[in-house]
């Protein structure tokens, strides 16, 4: 039960919307799924003392092709994410990415751009977006900027987002044709969040291959397995990109869901398996 | 019989399917107040101030409570044992706590508002000064001279100790072939079950009655409680049991709310509703199973055991009102479970903490003892290089020697263990597993089976306690128009007891099954009775209801007699007719001898008989014994169902993530009265004990506050951790139950807790492993993978 | 702060001043005695508490009643029409003892339909998939999962 008094405004448009965030300042809470935010207030983590909903703005919610990139309206729920049509050709990884969140009433509330902002550790977003290159675009009512992913998050649950800016859209350069990917998590039960995440890319032909992992730092983290990939995929290739994701672990925490070496093991397996998977996806065509 | 043993869904299923059901939350009385508490930080500390003001100058605040209040106008809060008979000790305990806390959650005060929000927001403004005060935050500590002490009148942190000994363990030892020794650990969890603790109490001052509505197992006992607490008189007060939201132990009493609401409610004059939410649940909502346990096992070189050592040492945490801290005298007392071992030794210590006490919770203890005896017992195997199977089958109590005393003095009544395990083993296919995870080998797959044994004793009476008794009450009425309605002192928290109910009462009284009504969970309405727990619905209720059924039949018997003009032995009875023997044209309906006992008193058929056609009638079980004195032994249990199971498991050794492929069981708990509801419940059981050995736990840090405070934390089990169960019964029937039922509703929930370690350790065998620590987190398992792999290496 | 709203509930428009502290599963059981819609949790974990907002299943726990304004709510209520004929999902429940305690129920119910709306032949794997977001406590989802078969199988039957 959430027992602090809050203001509320669920405005129709975006500039409405930038409007009160610019009046309101660090005192406005901006919600979209709140599968977050929700019970974060629920237990008194957080004490908004205005709650903007973004969610009643319908030009936030999209899913377009923009010359070779594409561009997501931040208030994308998970489940259309998943099922769109054209991120499936085009961004297979965030589909992947985006089936596997949470639950199915879960999926269908939560939001891209709300899970992106709040830029949890264990979350599956950000593994795929640094993978993929995105671009966050953040508007506020004096202007807007464009962070790329690998900038975006700066610290555990702290982002690039200033106040006043608000997450708008997410753009993504297509993937070209013949390049693999691949999703892998660890969970502890279904619908709970991740314990590790790879989230893995191979270029076409195998020029380059990189993976995303999640939950091993207080951001994501993004690996180049390029240098690895040689001929083809051997066991010391493996061992080698397994390697890497270990070091790239370094900075994991413990929790009570795994502990750090645990976490730093499982990133050098899932990154592995990852890489391995996405590989055999672009060889099948 | 026509309806026991019949498959039946539950008579509940199409009121809750519909969302028509009403549990203590939907509740709403006119003027109705809401209650928020405000419970302690710290795990142990001193209150030295209150100052409530802040909270009351809320608008919408009806009243601040304080634990001076509770202690200058109630007693402490009635215990569920009566500790000094149980040779245990006892504490004082109040709604509130007056002076100091002993584990994070302990209510100290509490709001009561105009509405939840602002009650809860009252009661975060609470300011209580504490002066913290050391911690005990393990039995280890708690066991060391020099400890702080949880209750420092004891003089130490232990609630009870016992002893027991059978034969000549320490010459079984030195005659030993072979010895082996170790300890098993089993960590804190609990039932959470999905409707949190809600209680209501409205009080009218004109008839001075309190009407208390409570998410509770146990509505006669809760009476005594509240008006022991509150000093006011039983019949004053009416408990009213709604649609429970599943129980499973954990809503058995007293909580520090449920006389609080009932105070309140009193002195304010006005209905005072508390809903727990999750968070206070997890916190307070009662805790289970933590339990560390040492053995030494000396065996013969072909695994027949000839002696055996273990030590129970408890972590119960604070202690409390509550029954929970007996699931550690009753896993000692279970032990060694399903084996015949004839020098044996186990010892209890029962330990307090700073921690939230344990309540009851489904296994009480038993499914520790079976864990334990499923470890020593594939140690055994591993030790002589014999079969898991072929060592339980060696050691098993012989089905030919029941009733068996156990160590503890405990009276098996009757069983057959080598039936069920066998039949498992067919099941899972045991003899071809081998070839199976061979096949499963060569395609980079690891797959393991595990085994289990349970043995859950049920029907708990303990010596003079108000909640735990070896009876049960029930009343059967028939109506003029020949309709039935039971009464009955058991209750359901949703597992459909009622409807197992409803087929024993038909079958006795022989009228169809749709002609009876079920009506529980009501003290101004019901017989006394002492509800739901230890699965005593079936055995208690059922056998009281028989017993008063048998009164009305006989008596409609005598009617029907005369009606159909020949003697009272020459009739029967069988879906509302009475016949003449033989010749079945020759029939009376029953509902037309119901109406000739009411409206023809002075008729020639019913002149004999007395008028009225209603039975209340108690049914008190044997194989219980108090008074070792003169009895010769204490035995709580009067009936001892078990279970065989088998799982097979794919691990995934580089991540220590498991998926259970198949899930077997045979269960015997004597007459199956319903094999649908039986089996239903036993899916709920495994899956509580999948939860169990891999998913869920409660942990604290060394502060002794708890980390587990959601749904997030504390993972309970989805659909996707399970697979479909496959279940058979055996029926080897109880002698002390008039139909031989033996209790069901615990079953279940120990088998994987070693299965599961043994179905791992299968999957590997290259790896020799041996887990004694659950839960069985992918991390947990990983860590034992790794580490074995790196000593092969 | 109070707020008033319009919600379409069950077919149904109607006006509802709600407390802007309030979710949606309060406003459903409190404002609107809607009591089948439950809470287990109360942080959306559980699904106890799950109804479909403009059509598509939600934990009405972590929704504020306020920002269903506008929108169309369904709940259990709302899909039989008496207690003789509940939905096919609620029959093949009540007919496969696909509850017990049946607190957790209303959300399987929910999320069942919802499957079966999107998917009206679904595997064992999809039936557990879809129902994961619902933990009930005292089934072991087993004769959940069988109800959900045979719902599945009868709704293509009167289909
Ligand atoms: C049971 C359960 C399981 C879950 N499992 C997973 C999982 O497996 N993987 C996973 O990734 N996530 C999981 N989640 C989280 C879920 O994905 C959330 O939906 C997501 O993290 C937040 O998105 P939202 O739209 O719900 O945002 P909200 O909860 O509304 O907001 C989250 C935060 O972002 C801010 N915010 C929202 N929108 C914007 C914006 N446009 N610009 C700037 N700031 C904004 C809010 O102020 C808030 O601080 C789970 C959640 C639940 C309840
Ligand atoms: S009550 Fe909403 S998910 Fe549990
Ligand atoms: S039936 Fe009780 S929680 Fe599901």
């Amino acid at each position: 039960m959430i027992s602090q008094e809050f203001d509320f405004e669920a405005p129709s448009a975006l500039p409405e919307a930038l409007a009160l965030l610019a009046r309101h300042g660090d005192d406005a809470t901006l919600l979209s799924g709140g599968m977050s935010l929700m019970p974060m207030t629920t237990l008194g983590l957080v004490q908004p003392g205005m709650i903007i909903s973004l969610n009643h703005i319908a030009e936030l919610d999209y899913v377009r092709e923009d010359g070779n990139e594409l561009r997501i309206g931040a208030l994308t729920r998970h489940a259309d994410v998943a099922a769109d049509p054209l991120i499936g050709a085009h961004a297979a990884l965030l589909a992947e990415a985006a089936s596997l969140i949470g639950d199915v009433q879960v999926r269908n509330r939560g939001t891209i751009g709300g899970s992106i902002a709040h830029a949890d550790p264990a979350a599956n977003y950000l593994p795929a977006m640094l993978a993929l290159g995105a671009r966050l675009r953040l508007q506020s009512e004096a202007g807007e900027r464009s962070v790329e992913a690998k900038d975006f998050v700066k610290g555990i649950m702290t982002t690039a987002i200033e106040t006043g800016e608000m997450l708008t859209e997410i753009a993504i350069p297509k993937l070209a044709a013949g390049t693999g990917c691949s999703y892998q998590r660890l969970v502890r039960v279904e619908g709970n969040f991740a314990i590790v995440i790879a989230a893995a890319i191979t270029e076409p032909g195998r020029k380059a291959a990189r993976v995303g992992l999640g939950n091993v730092a207080p951001g994501p983290v993004l690996v180049d397995v390029s240098g690895h990939l040689g001929n083809g995929l051997d066991d010391a290739a493996l061992a080698a990109i397994g390697d890497a994701a270990f070091d790239a672990a370094a900075e994991a925490a413990s929790d009570l869901a795994g502990d750090a070496n645990y976490r730093r093991e499982m990133a050098r397996v899932f990154a592995r398996r990852a890489v391995q998977s996405a590989t055999d996806a672009a060889d099948a065509g | 019989m026509k309806h026991i043993g019949r498959a039946q869904t539950s008579l509940t299923n199409r009121q809750l399917a519909a969302g028509k059901g009403v549990f203590v939350s939907d509740i709403q009385r006119h003027d109705m107040t809401h209650m928020a508490v405000v419970r302690s930080p710290h795990a142990s500390a001193r209150i030295v101030s209150i100052d409530s003001a802040a909270a009351e100058a809320i608008p919408g605040v009806v009243k601040v409570v304080t634990g001076q209040e509770i202690k200058a106008n109630m007693n402490p809060i009635f215990e569920a044992y009566d500790t000094e008979a149980m040779g245990a000790k006892g504490v004082v305990s109040y709604a509130l706590c007056p002076e100091r806390v002993r584990y994070v959650g302990e209510a100290v005060a509490a709001v009561v508002a105009e509405d939840k929000y602002t009650a809860r927001k009252a009661a975060d403004l609470v300011a209580v000064e504490y002066e913290t005060t050391p911690i005990v935050s393990n039995t280890k500590a708690a066991l060391e001279p020099g400890s702080p002490l949880v209750e420092p009148d004891w003089g130490d942190n232990i609630l009870i100790t016992r002893d027991f000994v059978k034969g000549d363990p320490d010459k079984a030892f030195a005659d030993a072939e072979m010895t082996s020794s170790d300890e098993v650990y089993q960590h804190r969890y609990t039932g959470a079950a999905l409707e949190p603790r809600a209680y209501m109490a409205e009080y009218d001052p004109y008839t001075e009655q309190l009407t208390y509505w409570a998410s509770t197992q146990n509505p006669h006992p809760v009476r005594v409680f509240l008006a022991e607490t509150l000093g006011i008189e039983e019949s004053s007060i009416r408990v009213i049991q709604p649609h429970v939201g599943g129980g499973f132990g954990l809503k058995t009493p007293t909580f520090q709310e449920e006389p609080l609401v009932a105070y309140l409610a009193r002195s304010l004059e006005r209905p005072v509703k508390f809903v727990s939410e999750r968070t206070e649940d997890l916190l307070v909502g009662g805790h289970a199973r933590e339990m560390r346990l040492s053995y030494d096992v000396a065996f013969t070189k072909d695994g027949r055991i000839t002696g055996f050592r273990a030590k129970v040492v408890a972590d119960v945490g604070a202690p409390s009102a509550l029954c929970g801290w007996g699931m550690s005298f009753v896993c000692a007392y279970s032990i060694p479970g399903c084996y015949k071992i004839e020098n044996a030794n186990v010892k209890l210590f029962s330990v307090v903490t700073n921690k939230c006490p344990w309540n009851a919770y489904r296994g009480y203890g038993k499914e520790t003892a079976s864990y334990l005896m499923d470890r020593v017992l594939d140690d055994v195997a591993a030790k002589t290089g014999r079969d898991r199977a072929e060592v339980r089958l060696k050691n098993f109590i012989p089905p030919d020697e029941f009733p068996y005393t156990q160590v503890s003095g405990a009276n098996l009544d009757s069983g057959n263990y080598p039936g069920t395990l066998k039949r498992v083993l067919e099941m899972i296919d045991y003899e071809g597993f081998p070839a199976r995870q061979e096949e499963a080998r060569r395609e980079g797959r690891y797959i393991g089976l595990g085994i289990g044994q349970e043995l859950t004793p049920e029907g708990c009476s303990m010596p003079r306690s108000t909640l735990l008794g070896g009876y049960d009450g029930a009343t059967v009425r028939v109506n003029p128009s020949g309709q039935v309605t039971v009464l009955t002192g058991i209750t359901s928290p949703g597992n459909g007891n009622e409807t197992a109910i409803a087929q024993i009462a038909a079958d006795s009284l022989g009228v169809p099954f749709d002609q009876i009504k079920v009506i529980q969970g009501d003290t101004d309405i019901c017989p006394y009775g002492l509800g739901n727990y230890s699965s005593r619905s079936v055995i208690m209720g059922g056998s009281a209801v028989q017993i008063a059924a048998k009164d009305i039949r006989d008596k409609m018997l005598k009617v029907a007699a005369k009606m159909l003009e020949v003697s009272a032995d020459e009739v029967e009875v069988e879906e509302g007719q009475f016949s003449a023997k033989g010749a079945p044209a020759r029939y009376v309906l029953f509902k037309d001898v119901a109406s000739t006992v009411y409206r023809d008193c002075h008729g020639v058929a019913a002149l004999e008989v007395e008028p009225g056609l209603e039975s209340t009638r108690y049914f008190q079980h044997g194989n219980v014994y108090h008074q070792p004195e003169t009895q010769g032994r204490f035995s709580a249990y009067p009936s001892w169902p078990n279970q065989s199971m088998a799982m097979i498991i794919e691990i995934d050794p580089e991540t220590g993530h498991f998926d259970i492929l198949k899930y077997c069981a045979v269960h015997d708990s004597g007459t199956v009265v319903n094999p649908l509801l039986a089996e239903a419940n036993l899916h709920g059981g495994f899956l509580q004990g999948v939860g169990g050995a891999a998913h869920e736990h409660l942990v604290y840090d060394d502060d002794c506050q708890l980390l587990t405070t959601t749904f997030m934390d504390y993972t309970c089990p989805t659909a996707m951790e399970v697979p479909f169960f496959e279940v058979e019964h055996q029926e080897t029937l109880s002698p002390f139950t008039p139909l031989g039922t033996k209790g069901v509703g615990e079953s279940g929930v120990a088998g994987a807790l070693s299965g599961l370690c043994s179905a791992i350790e299968n999957a590997l065998p290259h790896l020799d492993l041996r887990f004694t620590d659950l839960p069985l987190s992918p991390n947990a398992v990983w860590n034992a993978i790794h580490e074995a792999e790196e000593k092969r290496t | 702060m109070k707020k008033s709203i319009e919600v379409t509930v069950n077919g149904k428009s109607q006006s509802v001043e709600v407390d802007t502290r309030m979710v949606l599963a309060d406003m459903l059981r409190e404002n609107l005695r809607l009591t089948g819609t439950h809470i287990g949790c109360g942080t959306g974990s559980c699904g106890a508490c799950t109804v479909m907002l403009d059509g598509r299943t939600v934990k009405s726990c972590s929704v504020l009643a306020a920002d269903a304004d506008g929108r169309s709510v369904q709940t259990v209520e709302g899909l039989s029409t008496s207690a003789v004929s509940l939905h096919p999902v609620q029959e093949a429940m009540v007919e496969n003892q696909g509850l017990q305690c049946g607190y957790c129920t209303p959300g399987m119910v929910l999320s069942a339909v919802e499957l079966l709306n999107k998917n009206p032949d679904p595997t064992e794997d999809e039936i557990r998939h879809g129902i994961a977001g619902n933990l009930c406590r005292c089934t072991g989802y087993h004769f959940v999962v069988t109800s959900i078969q045979a719902a599945a199988k009868s709704m293509k039957e009167g289909a």
